[in-house]
């Protein structure tokens, strides 16, 4: 249950910066690259929980998925990977290989988890 | 209704700086640093306890690092070998992270280290998401939690580059082929090393030691 650590982090960087942005917020919105071994229900049910009591109490956390992408040094391609199907279509993985010519890539998308942005509505908390 | 947009700084940034210190300031001791993780008794502190008695009779000085939730079992287990240890119980942490490995190196020697394992906490989901700053990773799992871990866990073992599946001596009583294991894994991870071990006949550690860089014919040793 490492999705704990991660949403206190989360909260712990978050406050502080919105300081000096007035408003009640409504969403955050986190992008979380597909290769994270991270629940996206368990996150939601840690940032509801740990929001309690903070400035970001009720406001929704929405979980974008960030797709993989890698670069070939062999033979230059970059882009999506082939990918793995699980029968009966349980999952999807990326396979991290060059699609083109089979060789080790590095990974440049799907590896990352960031806030990108706040929604914020104009009425103060106070106001219901 | 308005948005404030970020730019984009990892929310576990800190986590990353902290590993990347932990691996510049081993780096600058000439430490060479292995994390073996994987699931509750697949045989974590058997390898490592192996793998000293294999360094050490080369002539390499060795240390570990040994998380668990509570207790000592694993750093006494290391420390009976006659290597330097150091105990970390991470309690209610279901993983180690590179603040406590950061405190843990406090504790040793470092000059007089050549080697350093460190034993993750029973757990093969957790660590994957939060790096020590070791040169590489190992992820051990065994036979008996059956023949559909990689399965199970494919985006786990897509970004593991050493998997030992231990235990083989059981793979017949407990029903399982590890040749399944090999293939899933193959699957998700071309580029991958797996290792069949059997820690309790000694059968499969030179082979991993040798592809970790550790191995007899690694002439930087
Ligand atoms: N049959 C068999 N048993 C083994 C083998 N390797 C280890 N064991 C046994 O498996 C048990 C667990 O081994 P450990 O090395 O303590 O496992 P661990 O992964 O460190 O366990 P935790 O730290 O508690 O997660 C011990 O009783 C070992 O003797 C093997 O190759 N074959
Ligand atoms: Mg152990
Ligand atoms: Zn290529
Ligand atoms: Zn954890
Ligand atoms: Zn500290």
């Amino acid at each position: 249950m490492h999705e704990y650590t991660v949403v206190d982090e989360l909260i712990g960087a978050l406050v502080p910066r919105l300081c000096e942005h007035p408003g009640r917020v409504r969403a955050v919105v986190v992008r979380k690259g597909e290769l994270r071994i991270l629940s996206d229900h368990a996150l939601v049910s840690a940032f509801e929980i740990l929001a309690r009591g903070t400035r970001l109490e009720g406001a929704e956390l929405v979980v974008e998925t960030v797709a993989t992408v890698v670069s070939c040094a062999a033979c230059g391609y970059r882009g999506s990977t082939g990918r793995l199907v699980e029968e009966g279509d349980h999952f999807s993985i990326p396979v991290l290989s060059c699609p083109r010519c089979g060789s080790e890539v590095r990974v440049d998308a799907g590896r990352e988890l960031y806030v990108d942005h706040v929604t914020l509505s104009d009425d103060s908390p106070a106001d219901g | 209704m308005h948005d404030v947009r970020f730019t984009g700084e990892d929310i576990l940034a800190r986590q990353l700086e902290l590993a990347e210190a932990n691996y510049r300031r081993l780096r600058e001791k000439h430490v060479r640093a292995i994390s073996v993780l994987g699931a509750i008794g697949s045989g974590k502190t058997t390898l490592v306890e192996q793998a000293i008695d294999r360094l050490q009779g080369r002539g390499l000085r060795v240390a570990a690092i040994a998380a668990d939730s509570a207790g000592d079992d694993d750093h006494r287990r290391f420390i009976a070998r006659g290597a330097k240890s150091v105990n970390v119980n991470t309690q209610d942490d279901c993983h180690l992270d590179a603040h406590r490995v950061d405190h843990a190196l406090d504790e040793l020697p470092l000059e007089d280290v050549d080697v350093l394992f460190i034993e993750n906490v029973g757990n093969l989901i957790c660590p994957a998401d939060f790096p020590l700053g070791a040169d590489a990773e190992v992820v051990v799992i065994s036979v008996t939690e059956g023949d559909d871990m990689v399965r199970k866990h494919p985006k786990i073992f897509a970004q593991t580059d050493f998997v030992v599946v231990n235990k083989v001596d059981l793979a017949a009583a407990v029903g399982v082929d590890p040749k399944r294991i090999v293939g899933d894994y193959s699957a998700v991870n071309p580029h991958g090393k797996l290792f069949l071990t059997s820690l309790r006949r000694g059968e499969g550690l030179d082979e991993l030691l040798n592809a970790l860089g550790l191995g007899c014919t690694n002439t930087q040793w």
